[in-house]
């Protein structure tokens, strides 16, 4: 019988990116698994309390890429408390010991200190990438300390991270006399940035292409910064421009004209309306465009600049736009793929806002939408059995109606029937968020339909234990349950019991539970690990639960939880 | 032993059950490992390909007579008159035609491709147990790959288990 030698399985296992497949391989027989655990290069960990990095060292010992997921998403929205957790800490002292050929790592929704940063610094001189999104607890002292010692440094993210700002030194301490820098996102830092270490950067960082600037970086320095990166690809703008100073606006035109292959756009900041015009030097290349900073454009301004930008693939922006402005893009932008509306602040020029009739527009003219985030005023049953029948292709949904518990609009129903078709027609919806008026029933839809939901979030929706358990029943897929104020109990949680190792984790807050059905839960469940917040562990059984966050983990119950997180 | 035809080197490649292959060096250099040897002045008598039958061998060299470069002297006339897109896009249907064997073969060739260091077949006949790999349940994989399964069931248990709870 013919066998592969260790070399050709090697070989064959050098074609596997996927972390499913490669899964797969390792199950085949031991020595596959030896094989494929000495040359998995990608490891993601998609919570960091699932396993000890120790583990994941001695299974994948010559990994160079490492993603970490911390908190869990209802961070997003500040239900997490702060000192919850997610330190990269002990991921970093991790890969210290075991893995000095780390070359990139990932973190999102984890706290990471300046002397983790440090520590890296010293421990990974190789490094390539290090994108840390919505992380907190550093300051711009660490990322010089990165600046200074990873002199290979491709790429460093910071995106949606909370940073303080302590000097603006930290830009001037990337290599001179030149840097290996490709991407650099800074959008989020709060404060100074030096005009002369940024163009000096710039101007020593011959293959950068992607560049997301913070709104303190001023027109003029952006002109010049323009000129010496004419390879940039992606580029988030400072304050393009500011009310009274329009004298940069003619440099940066023909500045921004010489960067042909821009086709990503972002930033704007509270950037003038007049500046619009920038975006139409370079909108026959734009496939992206975030305009979700800039609040001071309006209506009228956007309609004019997306209507030159038939190639937009991905359009973020704010509620401004106005239905008559996404009619817009559904005339203009065929090839869209996705939308992402936000509610503008309240504080800015009146808002028009978006409803039903944007969305329909929208969904009639981009047939190849596939991704939908959408922040509305109001919404109606029928609209939303329009866009299910018009853009069936859609993997994630996500609408947010502004007022709680809207209903129909023009019906007055609940809006069970929209969403119902949208997980009818959608069969390759992997991601939904629900919000407006909504009863048991579009949980018996969602349960009986959307099998390949993976991702469910829920606030203020259903109205017994019915409606989670009609989920838990369905959705063979479903990996994460987000909820909050929902009045699903005990029995509703419950129900679940076996259902949730199969999942990544399972949210709930300011529902119904008690601390003994969450007791249950974990006498029930050795493998998971039931953690209720703000809670002191001797309650009684009946108290009520706020926040309960649940997850399996093959680590045991974590030793670092915070005073008010209870481990049952 | 090399010899000439009509302008071109020839070289005489063997299997282990006799048979005898004359092959343009060209052709034959496809493989590394040949190179090597030609290269290192070891090829001067026929070359033996050990533990590949000449059924296999056929195949193999089917592969990089289709495959060498038709850049230069010996191919001349095809890449003059066809782009080299359609070109790429003609070997590509015909390595898909090519890989569609039996399972024997096809890891015959797997061994094959790799001792002689034939990067382009062996890159080929991996893709297809990939595609195995993906598309099929693990005792399919198993059965496909003549692997036998020697975990203990909770062996495989644990590592399924922490392939899903911790690294998906």
């Amino acid at each position: 019988m013919p066998y592969f030698p260790d070399e050709v399985v090697e070989h064959i296992l050098g074609f596997v990116s996927s972390y499913r497949d490669r899964d797969a391989a390792s199950l085949v027989c031991h020595a596959w698994y030896r094989i494929e655990g000495l040359t998995r290069r990608s490891v993601f960990i998609s919570n960091c309390y699932a396993v000890r990095p120790e583990r994941v060292h001695a299974r994948f010992p010559c990994l160079r890429s490492l993603t970490v997921k911390g908190k869990p998403r209802f961070a997003d929205f500040n239900l997490v408390p702060a000192g919850w957790g997610a330190s990269a800490e002990p991921w970093v002292d991790a890969c210290a010991r075991a893995c000095p050929g780390l070359e990139e790592l990932r973190l999102k929704r984890m706290v990471v200190t300046d002397g983790c940063l440090n520590h890296l610094a010293h421990s990974f001189p190789n490094l390539r990438s290090l994108v840390l999104v919505s992380c907190e607890g550093f300051s711009t002292d660490g990322l010089a300390t990165i600046a200074t010692n990873c002199r290979f440094l491709k790429e460093l993210d910071l995106q949606g991270s909370q940073v303080e700002f302590r000097g603006r030194h930290w830009l001037s301490c990337f290599p001179k006399p030149s840097t290996s820098l490709e991407s650099l996102n800074f959008a989020c830092l709060d404060g100074a940035v030096s005009a002369n270490a940024l163009e000096s950067l710039v101007a020593r960082s011959p293959n950068l292409k992607s560049l997301r600037l913070n709104r303190a970086v001023p027109p003029a320095v952006l002109a010049k910064i323009l000129t010496s990166a004419p390879k940039l690809v992606d580029l988030g703008t400072g304050l393009v421009a500011q009310s009274n100073n329009a004298g940069a606006l003619p440099s940066l035109y023909s500045a921004i004209q010489q960067c042909t292959s821009l086709n990503s756009l972002s930033g704007f900041w509270d950037s003038p309306r007049w500046i619009t015009p920038i975006i139409h030097y370079i909108c026959k290349n734009l496939t992206c465009l975030n305009l979700s900073y800039a609040p001071m454009f309006r209506t009228v301004d956007l309609i004019g600049t997306i209507h030159q930008c038939q190639n937009l693939r991905h359009l973020w922006v704010l509620d401004h736009i106005g239905d008559a402005g996404l009619k817009v893009v559904a005339s203009s932008c065929l090839e869209l793929q996705e939308l992402r509306i936000f509610p503008a602040n309240a504080n800015v020029l009146a808002s028009t806002g978006v409803t039903e009739e944007g969305l329909v527009a929208v969904s009639s003219g981009c047939r190849k939408l596939n991704s939908v985030l959408y922040s509305c005023s109001r919404m109606t049953n029928s609209a939303l059995i329009t866009v299910a029948k018009n853009c069936s292709r859609i993997t994630s949904f996500r609408l947010h109606i502004c007022l709680h518990g809207s209903v129909d609009a023009v019906t007055g129903q609940p809006l069970d029937e929209g969403f119902g078709a949208i997980v009818r027609s959608c069969k390759g919806l992997r991601r939904l968020s629900m919000s407006g008026l909504l009863t048991d029933s579009v949980f018996l839809y969602i349960g009986m339909y959307a099998e390949r939901l993976e991702t469910l979030s829920v606030a203020f929706a259903g109205d017994s234990d019915d409606g989670m358990i009609y989920v838990l029943n369905g959705c063979k897929n479903l990996r994460k349950l987000e909820i909050r104020n929902c009045p699903f109990g005990n029995s509703a949680l419950l129900a679940g019991t076996h259902r949730y190792e199969a999942m990544r984790s399972l949210w709930m807050s300011s529902c119904d539970i008690t601390l003994g059905g969450c007791r249950s839960l974990a006498a029930a469940m050795p493998g998971l690990n039931v953690e209720v917040i703000s809670q002191a562990d001797g309650g009684a059984n009946d108290a009520k639960v706020e926040k309960l966050y649940v997850y399996r983990t093959l680590a045991g119950p974590r030793d670092d939880a915070p005073g008010f997180v209870s481990a049952l | 032993m090399a010899t000439r035809e009509a302008g071109k080197k020839m070289i005489m490649l063997k299997s282990p059950d006799g048979m005898e292959f004359e092959v343009e060096e060209a052709v034959a250099m496809e493989s590394q490992t040949i190179r090597k040897m030609i290269e290192d002045d070891c090829a001067d008598t026929a070359i033996l390909i050990p533990n590949i039958n000449s059924k296999i061998l056929s195949r193999v060299i089917e592969y990089c007579n289709k495959h060498v470069p038709t850049t230069g002297a010996t191919g001349a006339a095809a890449s003059d008159t066809v782009a080299p897109a359609a070109l790429a896009e003609d070997l590509k249907i015909w390595d898909a035609e090519f890989i569609k064997v039996n399972r024997a073969t096809r890891f015959n060739l797997i061994q094959a491709a790799s001792y002689l260091n034939i990067k382009g077949l062996l890159d080929l006949t991996s893709q297809t147990t990939i595609d195995t790999i993906s598309d099929n349940s693990l005792e399919e994989i198993r059965s496909f790959l003549s692997t036998k399964n020697d975990y203990l069931p909770e062996e495989e248990q644990t590592i399924r288990r922490e392939n899903q709870w911790a690294f998906q």
